[in-house]
């Protein structure tokens, strides 16, 4: 009675604004128009969705026909850049209603931009966006850090982070550098 | 009578005996004595039976003296002959059964059916029989002992002590099931015809039960230890469940430490999905659907006396996986801090309607961690408990050990 293979909804990766900012590789698993698009972070996972707490800094509204929203939101380890347009109306409208400074979820999707000059830029297009107190921040940092950590022992065991070691050359020991100071930022 | 259901029969008891006998020459055998002669089938069967018995020189066919069983080595597609005591008789669910119930011997129970053509005499509770010639079938993925008009049954004189085995709940099979085990849950009765349904739990696991509505039947005392009897095992769904209708319940002394066979999930709650929040219910007995805005249950139509529940459908995702959950009344009301009476208020004044509540619930949820546990059914949990997680300093000195220990 139940289908063989039921959907299974893509897991949203913890991850730290630093990491994302170095994502330079995406991918298509599929050929069909609505395979998902995936990249790969440094540390050796595919990812198509994310899930980010942090703090809400600046939002900025754009766009006169197509209004959509930008919002920095800041982590122990740096800023994430997230996007809310009208393909995202759940979000565009809860992210219209925060205002900065305020601690934030944000659900999403991670997308690849390169620039006319040649840089890449990656921001995640909201899915949703609510606000959290600083426990629920705090509870992400530790969260994100051990998925991380755990990404970190399995580097080189997985085809994804054989992928992550040929496009990024990732060096373990500089992301466990950077997770152990975003857990030095915790307050006790 | 159907000649290829005494053709099969005929069959199966000289393939017993290890003959090979021929199933049209067994057909239209039977066909000739009750077509062209006039016979009735049941004597046919026993002509035939008798002949072919000769035939291939095999004895003891569907005789008396048929090797005695106990119960619990019976398997499907046998014929045997049993020594029981009636434990258990059940209403028959149809003109064409005469008696059912379950019969038991020290080694197990079984489930009985008498079919009324038959014309098998009526057993007594609670008196031992002996049942030669019955046949085993698969009903409802358990073993079922058919009494057909080839059974002999006869009363005996007996009267020993029968005293069940207990099968741990993690090792019940369909069938008939004895237990030791407590009331953890008492639930809401879905049906008029329901006395009492509820979860039963012993050191193994847990277990649905049932017991309808029925003269002399009481209901358990929730968290009181029972020894119960001869209850029915079904499955639906691949889940089991207890009817306790043909059981023997005997309250207990001593608790007993429930095993949780249930899935704990840490989580943040990623996505809170349509349906989440104020829903209106179909008030027809037993229903309980969701209604859609317009009030329309897709069974009962139109129905404008709903009655309202609160409930959230998210998904809860660790990082790794994403799974639904389902989360009953009282744990959105603990989650959210509205209660039902609230909700129902707020969503009666306001512009937004029932949408406000949605809103509500989502912005206390959406984006927090939280441990659900409960038990998982067609891929989702529904959560017997929802609590949030909280911050521990611990676990911060761990991560750091873990982070900056490896790193030197």
């Amino acid at each position: 009675m139940t289908p063989q293979t039921q959907f299974e909804r893509e897991p949203a990766r913890r991850v730290f604004a630093s990491e994302l900012r170095e994502t330079r590789y995406q991918f298509k698993d599929g050929d069909d128009e609505k395979s998902p698009t995936y990249v790969i972070l440094p540390t050796g996972i595919r990812s198509n969705r994310v899930f980010i707490v942090g703090t809400l800094t600046e939002k900025l509204r754009q766009g006169d026909q197509n209004i959509f929203y930008r919002g920095r939101i800041v982590d122990p380890t740096g800023t994430f850049f997230v996007m809310a347009g009208s393909y995202q109306p759940e979000a565009m409208q809860q992210l219209a209603r925060i205002e900065p400074p305020a601690f934030v979820a944000v659900v999403g999707k991670p997308s690849l931009y390169t620039t006319p000059d040649g840089t890449c830029l990656v921001s995640v297009r909201a899915e949703s966006i609510s606000i959290v107190d600083r426990e629920t921040r705090d509870l992400w940092v530790l969260d994100t850090a051990r998925e991380t950590l755990d990404r970190l022992d399995a580097f080189g065991t997985t085809d994804d982070s054989r992928k992550a070691q040929e496009e990024y050359g990732t060096q373990p020991a500089i992301y466990r550098k950077i997770v152990y100071d975003a857990l030095s930022q915790v307050q006790l | 009578m159907n000649l290829s259901e005494v053709t099969e029969r005929i069959s199966r008891k000289l393939e017993a005996k290890g003959a090979q006998p021929d199933r049209q020459k067994i057909e239209s055998r039977l066909r000739r004595l009750v077509e062209e002669f006039g016979v009735n089938a049941a004597e046919a069967e026993r002509t035939v039976t008798g002949d072919l018995a000769r035939e291939y020189k095999v004895t003891n066919i569907g005789g008396t003296s048929t090797e005695l069983r106990p119960i619990s080595d019976i398997v499907p597609g046998e014929w045997v002959t049993i020594e029981g005591k009636i434990v258990a008789l059940t209403p028959a669910l149809s003109p064409s059964i005469a008696q059912s119930g379950i019969v038991a011997d020290s080694s197990g129970a079984m489930r009985f059916v008498t079919w009324t053509r038959a014309n098998a005499p009526a057993m007594e509770y609670g008196h031992w029989y002996r049942i030669e010639s019955a046949v085993v079938d698969e009903y409802k993925g358990a073993p079922n002992l058919k009494i057909h008009s080839g059974t002999t049954i006869s009363r005996m004189e007996k009267d020993a002590p029968l005293l069940p085995s207990i099968t741990p709940i993690a090792e019940l099979k369909p069938g008939v099931g004895s237990v030791r085990a407590k009331v953890v849950q008492d639930w809401e009765v879905s049906h008029e015809r329901m006395l009492q349904t509820g979860l039963l739990g012993d050191e193994t696991g847990t277990i649905k039960f049932v017991t309808w509505n029925e003269e002399g039947k009481d209901k358990l005392d929730l968290d009181a230890v029972y020894n119960i009897f001869y209850a029915t095992v079904d499955e639906y769904n691949g889940r089991l469940s207890l009817t306790l209708n043909t059981a023997m319940y005997i309250a207990d002394e001593g608790d007993i430490e429930v095993g949780r066979s249930e899935t704990e999930i840490q989580g943040a709650l990623v996505h809170i999905a349509p349906g989440s929040g104020l829903i209106k219910r179909c008030p027809v007995e037993g229903c309980n659907r969701t209604l859609s805005r317009q009030n329309y249950c897709p069974v009962h139509e139109i129905q404008p006396n709903f009655r309202y529940d609160l409930r959230l459908k998210a998904v809860l995702d660790d990082g790794i996986r994403a799974r639904n959950v389902l989360v009953q009344r009282e744990l959105v009301e603990k989650l959210a801090g509205i209660t039902l009476d609230e909700a129902v208020g707020i969503a009666e004044s306001n512009p937004i309607g029932m949408d406000e509540i949605f809103y509500r619930i989502r912005n206390a949820v959406l984006g927090r961690y939280y441990t659900c546990s409960g038990s998982e059914f067609g891929g989702r949990l529904l959560a017997s408990s929802c609590t949030p997680v909280a911050f521990k300093p611990e676990e911060l000195a761990a991560l750091l050990n873990r982070a900056g220990g490896e790193s030197a």
